[in-house]
């Protein structure tokens, strides 16, 4: 149990800095209501004149994602290429095994419209018909009228 | 040209695997080929069969194992052993139970249904190479294609705002913990040389581990990813809320698949890697098995809602398979694993009758909708009161064999004081429990709420299942010897 009484020194004061903290802070933080412009974004010191946007189309990300798989596939092929003939048939099993796996993965993003741009297909039967233009559609109009507002 | 030294490939071993993993990514591009959306049914039906092709493969790997002795394929990364193949018949149930209770609530929610089955087959998958893992590497491998395939599953409802904020707790609190794990893997590296674990532990047999003080803090931050994952006491936080959020069968396929892959692997390393350090880690698992048994059975008691109470129910469960791994002999092997088997086939069951209950939009499973169910629907009460009676560990139940021969086994082992814990925290589960089988059984203030299910009354597949999982219960309950030999046989033959 010995071993044991650095780490529970170790917990001890870790709990007793994390108390004392908020104990200080409470004591010591200035007392002031925020104000409308404490509580605006800090864009370098510049009024903001716009809202910023806050949402992108989800397809974006669809698309990094993507991406990123078949960057990593690409990765793997490099070594792979330069060992081909040392790692003889079971290496391009392998690799080919590999390969027809993220294949069949870029044969289901296919089908359901992960990389078809434009006006998009309902993925789901049931599910409601959000696409990239509805989205955009949507923050234009709040845009809009929050502007009218201001 | 010199060829590389290339490992050999033992297939038939591997093929419990390689059936969950093949049937799903088939299944994925069957569903991407054809022209309409694929019926329910033929889903639905292609994962049993799926779940089946594992459970036969897995069994004539038994067999195998039970002729030729425990050994290991792939560069010595995956073992050939009784204990990995127990746990891929345990995992191929739990896929076939799944597959069965999900079909009628995925027509029902209107969800994609192969998307489900693909992510259930291969999260399943992953439970199996967790338990054959021979290799740190290949163990968190393991678990990360168990994780991931969770994660996703648990957002599945995307009409449920409360799906999504499961999801995402799980998603960010479990890289966190697979990180962690990572940094163990690295540090046991650092320290002893290899990520084979027969290396591991003869390495610390021959007592040069580099350098202890980083054999340790790998140990340690091994066991948080491990504890983690099980949810055991103080790593839990995330159980109560993913549990509730998480789409019903999917919550008890993750609460089955999740603590069979989590506990076959933290069975494996401890006890076969490193055996050696057991003064160190043996302190660290008494507590958090007592932490664990204690906070789920307190916390079971104060939940309003059947979902939450089934999660903390889940954790008091934890705690008794924790008991087992004190334990740390073979019969404390044996009777985790028969432990995670019935308890995999009733809270499967259990969740699965929730799945009924919990509303047209699967957004309200409090207990007060359960009031006097067993007097509208005699048979689904009786169902889930012996459901829950096995849980609560009553006799002729399989829950009463797996908690006695746990008990059992750390009472050999010598640790009376966590055998009178885990006896005390089932006595207050067991308020939990039977307060629940009271409120099923009320005869007044019957809940007159429009339940929404009367299509899923009919829902064939998913009362075929829960049928099942009764007569498993109860059958094995009765007439244990069978499923404890079967448990026995495969620790006998565990790679050591």
């Amino acid at each position: 149990m010995n071993a044991y009484l650095p780490v529970f020194i170790l917990m001890i004061v870790g709990i007793l800095f994390a108390g004392l903290s908020f104990v200080a802070s409470g004591l010591l933080a200035p007392r002031k209501k925020p104000t409308a412009a404490k509580l605006a974004p800090y864009e370098c010191g510049i009024v903001p004149e716009r809202e910023p946007p806050q949402r992108f189309p989800v397809r974006f990300y669809l698309v990094a994602m993507i991406f990123i798989v078949f960057d990593i596939e690409i990765v793997f092929m490099y070594p792979f290429a330069v060992v081909f003939r040392q790692l003889a048939l079971f290496g391009f099993l392998e690799v080919a095994a590999f390969s027809v796996v993220l294949f069949a993965a870029l044969l289901y993003l296919v089908s359901n419209g992960a990389l078809s741009w434009g006006p998009a297909v309902i993925l789901t039967r049931g599910m409601p018909s959000r696409t990239s233009e509805s989205t955009i559609t949507r923050i234009s109009a709040t845009k809009s009228t929050d502007g009218q507002a201001a | 040209m010199n060829h590389l030294a290339l490992p050999t490939v033992s297939y038939a071993a591997l093929a419990p695997i390689l059936f969950l993993l093949l049937g799903g990514v088939a299944l994925m591009v069957l569903s991407a080929l054809s022209r309409r959306p694929l019926a329910a049914g033929t889903v639905t039906g292609y994962s049993v069969l799926i779940g089946f092709g594992a459970l036969i493969s897995a069994l004539a790997e038994y067999g195998h194992v039970n002729g030729a002795g425990p050994s290991s394929t792939v560069a010595s990364a995956i073992a050939v052993d009784g204990f990995s193949a127990a746990i891929a018949v345990t995992v191929s149930v739990v896929v076939i139970l799944a597959s069965l209770l999900s079909h009628g609530y995925l027509r029902r929610m209107q969800i994609d249904a192969p998307a489900y089955h693909v992510l259930a087959l291969t999260s399943a998958s992953g439970a199996i190479i967790m338990a054959a893992a021979n290799d740190l590497v290949v163990l968190f491998l393991g678990l990360e294609i168990l994780s991931i395939a969770l994660y996703v599953l648990a957002a599945l409802n995307r009409r449920s705002a409360k799906s999504e904020e499961a999801a995402l707790k799980y998603f960010i609190l479990g890289g966190f913990s697979s990180a962690i794990f990572l940094f163990g893997i690295a540090f046991t590296y650092g320290a002893t040389g290899s990520t084979n674990l027969q290396v591991i532990t003869r390495t610390l047999g021959e007592g040069v581990a580099a350098k202890p003080g980083l054999l340790l803090a790998g140990l340690g931050l091994l066991l948080v990813g491990f504890f983690f994952k099980v949810a055991a006491v103080p790593f839990h936080l995330w159980t109560p809320d993913v549990y509730e959020g998480a789409p019903t069968p999917v919550t008890g396929f993750m609460a089955a698949a999740a603590k069979v892959g989590g506990f076959a692997a933290l069975l494996r390393v401890l006890l076969t890697a490193m055996p050696q350090l057991s003064t160190n880690w043996t302190p660290v698992v008494y507590s958090v098995a007592v932490a664990t048994l204690i906070g789920g059975a307190v916390l079971m008691v104060v939940q309003r809602d059947a979902k939450r109470m089934l999660a903390y129910s889940s954790i008091n469960h934890a705690g008794f398979l924790l008991v087992g791994i004190v334990a740390a002999t073979s019969a404390g092997i044996s009777a985790d694993l028969f432990y995670l088997f019935t308890y995999s086939v009733t809270a499967l069951a259990t969740f699965g009758i929730v799945t009924m209950l919990a509303g047209p939009r699967d957004d309200d499973a409090g207990i007060d909708r359960l009031s006097g169910l067993a007097r509208r629907h005699p048979a689904i009460g009786a169902a889930m009161a012996i459901l829950l009676l096995a849980q609560a560990g009553v006799p002729f139940t399989t829950g009463f064999i797996a908690k006695f021969s746990v008990i059992e086994a750390v009472v050999g082992h010598g640790s009376i004081p966590l055998a009178i814990i885990a006896m005390a925290s089932a006595a207050v589960a067991v308020f939990a429990y039977l307060r629940l089988v009271a409120t099923l059984y009320r005869t007044e203030d019957i809940a007159t709420v429009d339940l929404g299910y009367d299509d899923s009354l009919t829902d064939g597949p998913a009362a075929f299942a829960i049928g099942l999982s009764v007569v498993v219960t109860i059958f094995f309950g009765i007439f244990p010897a069978a499923l404890l030999d079967f448990g026995r046989t495969a620790v006998a033959h565990l790679l050591p």
